[in-house]
């Protein structure tokens, strides 16, 4: 009886496999139509078939396209389906002044736009709700709001609202995450965020209340791409500035959290906190009537997208990186997929954070201080193959510090180093670092042992094979690394050594999102805190001063600058970028007139379905 | 019994000051806090910034300091701010209670509704069929990892056969407070709730079979048979009488289940519910909210032990303490 019962279990137990893969197809060989009819498939075989069709030139990028190409004419109205593809809810704190996750601003993308468009390289045009001209000296902008752009509710959109936003973002009592550079740098907004005045002085509104005038200390580039243009409804979330609420009940009120209004194409009409919300079509939209009667938005777990997809129930979704041999299996789906702005890198420590000076201070002695050692270790890393095998082509080697999104500024002519490992072993024969004692390592241009501590973060599946591939890359040109304490380190406890410049720490790997002002002073500048490489330099900090400057308002000298500033990267390499990433957007092919490309004139307000 | 009550909730209270205590001081240990998360990868904020907002919130003092602050406001049922949904943690946390009880509460009452009838056919009628499918069943649903067979759920029921919702807890487009919300809800809570409810009848039933096989032999058992008690009898008035003592005292135990949900459940089907918030919230080090989750399951667990303690000392009066 036990040996039946034993074969009884086995068998369910085989079936339950078979199964599971079948719903989260890890082990699916792409080309399967029926899924997991193969568990034994290894992942190598799985990437070995795609591949040739991929990626050819992984610089020149996956052949995907930004717009659906579904161009036939939509139907009238009908019902978008859109996921939130992530295994926790969204928090719900709906006002751009507040909110804090990414899936928040998701949510509010459907009823809440900003007074600006935007261009393909994120800079502010005059197609928005308000149009904009900027003084003379660069320091003023002033913003017209157009007529008839109205709050859901009815009331016409304010120069006040802006100004709002504004009072909030700098309140003494704010503890949100947006009292940034721009907005600390409106004339009188130190005083008024330390609680001398009421007042901000810089801002100034018209009479009539539709235009709004915001004069900066400093005249900055950035007032093109950085300059916050979010409107906040203060009839409807009740004024601080007398006293009516205080910023707690703002924040905790159901103003912003079940019933928000904003001026965009669709309304909230109804939110499950946390799990999805029901938009309708707002007629009153100032660029006309949304092509869309409704959209329902829903969180979907990452395990269930393929499959919801698959049955038609949802529309548009992001695919997780892992998803995507499956996704492209998935007949009524359509995949596009936009290069992100965000980049890996390899940091190497170079010197020391001086709290009291509040500056980086480089070390001319540290362990990575050489830099033919950096740019060999560039050389050394194979990230093409990273890119191909462990993401099947949806990460592609780095080249310099400004992604390619930012077309004007990106500079694709620049030579940057890609896998040699000869050209690697040459630059470390050139700066002396040569294996004395013969156990296969190199030392030193003293000779004595030069092994390096890397520290890496862990999460996901890919994150330990990755560390120890380019460890073996390393390897392979004599250089000895190791992981730090031999193992990876978990998110926070790893960026807070990092931070803290640990000294066991030589060379790490972390991620940027650059966010849309491509300036890198935040990341790189000699008082940024997050130069986690502490890299200084005269001639960084000019560049990075001429790329922040006045001068930098015209496009062409900034490119310019930008150009150098990678060059100097590039040649100096305080970081190594490895990896530019795509992100997937799966869209069902009955969805029209939808494009993810920056600065598209397919707008939210456009998209259609055409059955 | 009033005695035994009152003592045994005198008893709680160092054991919750300890717990806090741990919990607080855990939670403290954990690298970064929730100011990190929220401006990690934020290239615009400055160290000014962020110390300032540190300081507002009182990070900056020495933990007993906070603890202080922090058990002060906790007795009066105020937990804090939690940084990353800017809300009230008792706000947040009421929120997502009626989710997370609903799912437990319906999940406890399927599997006692699975369990108890498994568990007395296997245990009256030992080694028949019944007996044979039933262990079968207890011995997979062991095996068988909680996500692996909801995920298996998932796949039949919503994808395949189409018959129940993949994720949520209501359809948005349909009006709160009819009918129709109230089947939709249903609907939506059907699949996490079994199987929850398939895989968590594994000890209920292997204990009750197990109690009712041992009681078969006991003498009161065969003193009942000797004097020609019907054997259906035998098993309704004298052994589940027995089996079921302990079976009930567990029902104190669940009680702790009911508050701290359950993160896969929640997960896989997108069901918002406390276990869900509670991951969430360590992976940004929103630690008011961790802490404050942590602290009400402890005090379930607390309460629930003095629960089953109680209910068992009232159904069997051997174990009342006196």
């Amino acid at each position: 009886m036990a040996k039946k019962q034993f074969m009884l279990l086995a068998s369910l137990l085989l079936v339950l496999s078979v199964f599971l893969a079948a719903c989260t197809g890890k082990d699916n060989k792409a080309g399967d139509k029926e899924p997991a009819k193969d568990p034994g498939k290894t992942e190598n075989t799985d990437t070995d078939d795609g591949e040739e069709e991929e990626v050819e030139d992984p610089n020149a990028g996956l052949d995907f396209p930004l717009t659906v190409t579904n161009t036939g004419t939509p139907i009238d109205g009908g019902e978008l389906n859109y996921a939130l593809v992530s295994d926790t809810p969204f928090e719900g704190t709906l006002s751009p002044v507040f909110y804090s996750g990414s899936p928040d601003n998701t949510v509010m993308s459907f009823f809440n736009e900003s007074l600006f468009a935007y261009d393909g390289d994120f800079l502010i045009t005059n197609d928005g709700a308000a149009t904009y001209e900027i003084s003379d000296d660069n320091k003023t902008i002033t913003i017209t709001i157009r007529d008839g752009v109205k709050w859901h509710d009815g009331e016409p959109v304010k120069a006040s609202d802006l100004l709002y936003s504004y009072q909030l973002l700098g309140h003494p009592d704010y503890t949100g995450t947006r009292y940034t550079f721009m907005i600390s740098n409106v004339d009188g907004m130190p005083a008024y965020h330390n609680g001398e005045t009421t007042e901000i002085s810089g801002i100034t509104v018209s009479d009539d209340d539709k235009t709004i005038s915001i004069t900066y200390t400093e005249a900055t580039p950035s007032l093109k791409s950085g300059i916050w243009a979010n409107a906040t409804p203060r009839h409807h979330v009740g004024d601080v500035m007398t006293g009516e609420v205080t910023m707690e009940q703002i924040v905790s009120s159901d103003k912003i959290r079940t019933n928000p209004i904003g001026f965009g194409p669709f309304k909230v009409s109804k939110i499950v906190p946390g799990e999805s919300v029901l938009y309708v079509r707002n007629d009153d939209y100032w660029r006309g009537k949304p092509q869309l009667d409704s959209v329902v938005l829903k969180v979907v777990s990452s395990a269930s997208i393929l499959e919801a997809l698959k049955k038609g129930d949802i529309d548009i979704a992001s695919i997780p990186v892992d998803q995507y041999l499956n996704a492209k299996e998935v007949d009524n789906i359509e995949l596009l997929a936009q290069v992100d702005l965000a980049y890996t890198y390899i940091g190497f420590k170079l010197g020391k954070w001086d709290a009291d000076k509040k500056e980086s201070i480089t070390d001319p002695n540290a362990k990575m201080g050489n830099k033919l050692v950096r740019q060999a270790m560039w050389y050394a890393m194979d990230n093409e193959t990273i890119g191909k095998e462990l993401y099947h082509g949806l990460r592609f080697p780095g080249t310099t510090l400004i992604v390619p999104v930012f077309a004007s500024f990106h500079d694709s002519s620049i030579p940057t180093p890609s896998y040699d490992p000869e050209k690697a072993k040459a630059l470390l024969d050139e700066a002396g670092y040569v294996d004395v004692d013969g156990d296969g390592f190199r030392e030193n241009d003293k000779g004595e042992k030069f092994e390096l501590n890397f520290a890496s973060m862990s999460g996901g599946e890919t994150a330990e094979p990755i560390a120890q591939f380019y460890i073996q890359n390393w390897a392979d040109v004599g250089i000895k690394v190791q992981l730090l304490e031999g193992r990876l380190h978990e998110f926070n406890s790893f960026y807070d050594r990092v931070e803290a410049d640990d000294p066991d720490i030589d060379i790490y790997q972390g991620a940027w999102g650059v966010g849309s002002d491509p300036n890198p002073s935040g990341l790189y500048g000699r008082t940024a805190a997050f130069n986690y490489t502490r890299y200084t330099s005269e001639k960084n900090d000019e560049l990075l001063a001429a790329i922040s400057g006045e001068k930098s308002l015209d496009t062409d000298y900034r490119a310019g600058k930008f150009k150098e500033w990678q060059e100097l990267m590039v040649d100096e390499v305080p970081v190594a970028p490895t990896v530019f990433r795509y992100y997937l957007m799966a869209v069902n092919k009955r969805v029209t007139n939808y494009s993810i490309e920056s600065g598209t004139d397919l707008r939210l307000w456009k998209w259609g379905v055409t059955e | 019994m009033l005695k035994f009550i009152l003592r045994r909730t005198l008893i709680m209270i160092p054991q919750l000051i300890l717990l806090s205590l741990v919990i607080f001081v855990l939670a403290k240990a954990m690298p970064g806090d929730a100011v990190t998360g929220a401006f990690m990868g934020n290239p615009d904020a400055t160290p000014e910034q962020i110390e300032k907002i540190r300081e507002k919130f009182g990070l900056n003092d020495p933990w007993y300091v906070q603890y202080g602050r922090w058990i002060g406001k906790a007795v009066k049922g105020d937990f804090g701010q939690s940084y990353t949904h800017q809300q009230p943690v008792t706000t947040l946390i009421a929120g997502r209670v009626e989710n997370t009880v609903l799912l437990s509460l319906f999940t406890a009452i399927m599997i006692y509704l699975i369990a108890i009838p498994l568990g007395i056919v296997a245990g009256r009628w030992t080694d028949s069929w019944a007996d044979k499918l039933i262990v079968t069943y207890n011995y997979v649903a062991f095996a068988t990892p909680l996500f692996v067979f909801a995920l298996l759920m998932l796949f039949i029921f919503a994808f395949l056969l189409g018959w129940f919702p993949y994720g949520g807890s209501v359809d948005i487009r349909i009006e709160s407070g009819t009918w129709d919300y109230v089947v939709s809800r249903a609907k939506h809570l059907f699949l996490p709730v079994m199987s929850a409810a398939i895989i968590g009848t594994v000890g209920t039933i292997q204990y009750l079979r197990n109690d009712i096989i041992d009681q078969k032999n006991k003498d009161y058992v065969k003193t009942a048979r000797s004097k020609g008690v019907p054997e259906g009898r035998v098993y309704t008035r004298h052994i589940l009488r027995n089996s079921l003592l302990p079976i009930a005292a567990f029902l104190g135990y669940e009680i702790t289940g009911l508050i701290s949900g359950s993160v896969f459940i929640e997960t896989i089907f997108s069901y918002q519910g406390l276990g869900q918030l509670f991951i969430q919230s360590i992976g940004l080090r929103d630690f008011t909210v961790v802490t404050a989750l942590v602290l009400i399951s402890g005090t379930a667990v607390v309460v629930g032990t003095m629960l089953s303690d109680i209910i068992l000392s009232i159904v069997d009066p051997r174990i009342r303490i006196e």
